[in-house]
């Protein structure tokens, strides 16, 4: 059978698998982390808990119920791993009980997404990458590891549309990175590796280039990047962490850079990094509220302060509702230690740091695995997931009994 | 030539934190598995690195940031920058950081016994 691969934002929809009725014995065209998705799916499964003790998943689902109305300020946290469908209910769920939802975009790629769909940084789709993209710089972001067949689908090697000549004729590969990544190691011919201490320095350098001044740094990469750039039509920029912690909030100077760019040539931006469907968050809540994360149905508006772990670290939340998520691994040790001392219900189809810490666990359904649904591609292309077996408790189904019951 | 580094006891060291595929597959696969500690317990260091320092391939080390430390296995790599580390994304490498440096940090490097830090050991000290 062939299905959509839920393990990255690339959401990949040429994986063949074969099901015995029972386990999957064998799945192709996926990358190594998706292939283990697939093949691991009913190992470390999570069971339903109350204080840590095993009970019914009924039993589970009525104590979650009484934490969520006892609660006075709730978070609703996670959701990037889920369905768009299965979002859409836990926003019914924060805006019915006035609380604040969040998730992991907020410090991982959400600014850049909000950018975007505000219209301030120019898109485009991945098909529009291969079929058209020459200059294709990837900042502060190695998908070599993160996103594994970004590069082989979507972005440098495959031939498409205007680019039939392979890669080390028809593309220029960019690697910015504070080290040599796997990613880096791959620019060789007609590529770049651009080592870099300060983004805000390589930007410089690419205005002062722009603007016919000579850059004290990155004098020779910026001038041979904005050369490449004025031989195509069509270049872009993947945007990642690294490229979001190096900015440090200071998003200004990139935009102005995109806008600059954009006068000599055409260069779009796309997000890369992130879970399967980040992207379908940020824009089911941009939908409804105008915000992508840290939102707030009591005060109506987002704010920094409304961010999960800052609602953890302050206190100000007494109940953390987290859907496919695990923050324990995630996050910092002082969001960890507060999470442990609040109620903390976790639905998630595996067992997690952070269902060991919870007071109840409800176990759900692995997406696109057992449990079908739609989810939005790093590029914002929506995309249907459809289950290898359907299950019948899943987060969709967990949710609305949730909702019913406050 | 005489590498003073060798000699050192405590060497701090700048830590990127970065994904890797296969730590990533062993999270997939079970975060309580040994396969999860094998690969994010794991501090990357480059060869030279590792000739400056006198730290070598499998060696434990305890790895602190603060008053935060965890026990990790080296390994050489080519990923590594020329004088720093990376370390996976995980409860470690959370464990070790917080939002002001939360994907690049200073920390102390010192040789150790024994084995790399559990999940456990650190979800103890969440929960005292």
């Amino acid at each position: 059978m062939q299905i959509t691969c839920t393990g990255c934002s690339c959401l990949c929809d040429d994986i063949t698998l074969r099901f015995n009725g029972e386990k999957i014995e064998e799945v192709r065209n996926a990358c190594r982390r998706g292939a283990g998705i697939y093949l691991h799916h009913s190992s470390n499964m999570a069971k339903p808990k109350v204080d840590g003790e095993e009970v019914e998943l009924e039993k589970a689902l009525e104590r979650a119920k009484e934490i969520i109305a006892d609660s006075k300020n709730l978070v609703i946290y996670g959701l990037d791993t889920t369905t768009v469908e299965a979002q859409k209910v836990a926003i019914e769920l924060a805006e019915k009980m006035q609380a604040y939802i969040d998730d992991c975009s907020t410090f991982c790629l959400g600014d850049f997404v909000e950018m975007i769909l505000k219209g301030e940084l120019p898109t485009a789709t991945l098909e529009d990458v291969k079929n058209n993209a020459y200059v294709i710089t990837y900042w502060g972001t190695d998908p070599y590891n993160s996103l594994p067949r970004h590069m082989s689908r979507y972005t440098y090697y495959p031939r498409g549309g205007k680019r039939q000549r392979g890669y080390e004729e028809d593309r220029y590969l960019v690697v910015v990175d504070v080290r040599k990544s796997h990613t880096a190691k791959l620019a060789k011919k007609n590529a770049r590796f651009i080592k870099v201490d300060d983004d805000l320095e390589l930007i410089d350098a690419f205005m002062k280039v722009m603007n016919g001044k000579a850059p004290e740094k990155f004098a020779d990469d910026a001038a041979r990047v904005i050369r490449e750039m004025k031989k195509a039509d069509f270049n872009v920029i993947f945007g990642g962490l690294g490229l979001k912690y190096g900015l440090n909030g200071n998003y200004k100077p990139f935009i102005e850079l995109t806008k600059k760019l954009n006068e000599i040539s055409k260069v779009y931006f796309i997000p890369a990094g992130f879970h399967a469907n980040m992207r379908g968050f940020n824009e089911t809540l941009f939908e409804k509220t105008g915000c992508v994360n840290r939102y707030s149905f009591r005060e109506q508006k987002c704010s920094n302060d409304f961010a999960f772990s800052r609602l953890i670290e302050s206190n100000a939340v007494d109940t953390a509702l987290i859907i496919g998520s695990d923050p324990l691994n995630s996050l910092p040790f002082d969001v960890a230690k507060n999470l442990a001392k609040i109620n903390t219900i976790v639905i998630d189809p595996r067992r997690s740091f952070t269902s060991e810490i919870a007071k109840v666990v409800l176990p759900s359904a692995i997406s696109g695995v057992e449990q079908s649904g739609t989810m939005v591609r790093s590029d914002g292309v929506k995309v249907e997931v459809k289950a290898v077996v359907e299950k019948d408790v899943n987060d969709v189904y967990l949710l609305k009994d949730l909702v019913r019951a406050v | 030539m005489l590498r003073f580094g060798k000699f050192l006891r405590k060497i701090e060291v700048e830590v990127v934190v970065a994904r890797n595929a296969l730590q990533a597959e062993a999270a997939d696969a079970g975060k309580f598995s040994d396969d999860f500690v094998d690969k994010s317990a794991v501090l990357y260091i480059s060869e030279n690195f590792a000739k400056n320092t006198g730290l070598k391939e499998g060696q434990i080390v305890r790895v602190s940031n603060g008053e935060r430390s965890v026990k990790l296995k080296v390994a050489i790599s080519d990923i590594a920058p020329e004088n720093g580390a990376v370390m996976p994304n995980s409860i470690y490498s959370s464990y070790l950081s917080d939002f002001s440096s939360f994907k690049r940090f200073k920390a102390i490097i010192e040789i150790e016994d024994g084995k790399q830090t559990t999940p456990d050991e650190i979800l103890d000290l969440i929960e005292t």
